[in-house]
């Protein structure tokens, strides 16, 4: 790797050290050193629903456990595979670029958009059934019977209709088929709050895969159009995989705050 | 420009992780996404949470220093990772202990 100055226009082409920078090594630790500042912001920006999450899952632990309990345990695992995978293709892409092994790079970087694509059509497909089993955080609200009541002037009463739908699908449940009685703990307009930190939470963190699948496509065609055929280029790849990273990072704490804090058994995988 | 002096964004850098080392952090994190979705799966109480996180900060931790590659950082991106997670931590610390205390004043 030539680190010596390189700030004469070739042929042409844009200088590959601009004209601010000392050399190489020191511009190509800019980019990185920009890059890490941004994720700084981002650590801050997920921190702050996080945090807010973690209040509400000390003030209401049953309620959350129960809303988990609705997930997809399947698709939540298929995805981790995914995105975890979808990081190794990109570190793979990172080392090509480097190399100089052009068709490498355009290879592993489109199988990082493949893997990142289908991660999302994962997700799509959860939020589907989601939507099918009616769980989403409204605020409608129903009159319904209270078989438990012993008292005809309290033999009615008035529940979200996110909470019924709730009830219907965690009772379905081996964990509440077996413990009945921990169904009826559960107060389900207060479930609808973990709803609310489900969908903004994954909803954000797709936000972030959809940006950087969008920066993957357009480092793929840099890359057809001969881009990074100066080996220096790699540290453009690299940054990207560093934001790459930084979702999978995202996820990794999405997957137990989420998906698997609530009583999930082997017979709860399906698509 | 040789006559500068070098600044901190001037050291070494020996380039990106192999492929071979690239493998090695997969397969770790692989085994660690197995163990946390395992631990899903298992009735564990109020330990559960306190376990997942604990397989999660690891995960988190060979992301960064590893495929990340943090380890051959300079010093000022680390005390950046440093900063994030000190300010974290403080987002952390007064938000729970200001909604978390409340309700022992409420009369």
């Amino acid at each position: 790797m030539a680190t010596s100055n390189a700030h004469a226009t070739e042929g042409g082409t844009p200088p590959i050290v601009a004209h601010h920078f000392n050399n190489l090594r020191q511009q190509q630790s800019s980019v990185r050193f920009g890059m890490w500042l941004f994720l700084v912001t981002e650590v801050l920006f997920f921190a702050g629903v996080i945090c807010a999450y973690t209040c509400y899952r000390i003030l209401y632990p049953i309620e959350f456990e129960a809303a988990s309990t609705a997930l997809n345990p399947l698709i939540a695992g298929i995805n981790s595979f995914l995105l975890l995978t979808s990081s190794f293709t990109m570190s793979l892409a990172i080392r090509a670029a480097y190399n100089g092994n052009q068709p490498g790079l355009k290879m592993w970087l489109a199988v990082t958009i493949l893997l990142g694509t289908a991660f999302l059509g994962f997700k799509a497909r959860e939020y589907y059934v989601d939507f099918e089993e009616g769980l989403i955080p409204s605020a409608k609200t129903a009159i319904v019977s209270d078989h438990d009541s012993h008292s005809v002037l309290d033999a009615h009463k008035t529940l979200s209709l996110f909470g019924q739908k709730l009830e219907h699908v965690l009772k379905e449940k081996k964990y509440y088929k077996e413990h009945p009685e921990k169904l009826k703990e559960v107060d389900f307009d207060r479930a609808r709050l973990f709803f609310v930190f489900y969908y903004s939470m994954t909803g954000l963190h797709v936000v972030h895969m959809i940006v950087g699948i969008g920066l993957l496509v357009w480092q793929l065609v840099l890359a057809n159009l001969g881009f990074f055929r100066p080996q220096e280029r790699y540290v453009y790849v690299e940054v990207l995989g560093l934001y790459w990273h930084f979702v999978e990072v995202v996820w990794i704490f999405l997957l137990p705050l989420l998906y698997m804090a609530g009583h999930h058994h082997a017979d709860h995988l399906h698509l | 420009m040789s006559a500068q002096k070098p600044t901190v964004f001037e050291h070494e850098h020996a380039g990106p992780p192999s492929v071979a080392a690239s493998t090695t952090i997969f397969l770790a994190l692989a085994g660690l996404t197995a163990m946390a979705l395992l631990v899903g799966f298992l009735e564990l109480g109020a330990l559960k949470v306190w376990v997942s996180l604990a397989i999660a900060l690891v995960q988190a931790a060979v992301v960064g220093v590893f495929s990340m590659d943090l380890k051959q950082s300079d010093k000022l991106t680390w005390l950046v990772v440093a900063a994030s997670i000190f300010w974290t931590f403080l987002l952390f610390l007064f938000t729970l202990t200001d909604f978390l205390t409340r309700h022992y004043f409420a009369f």
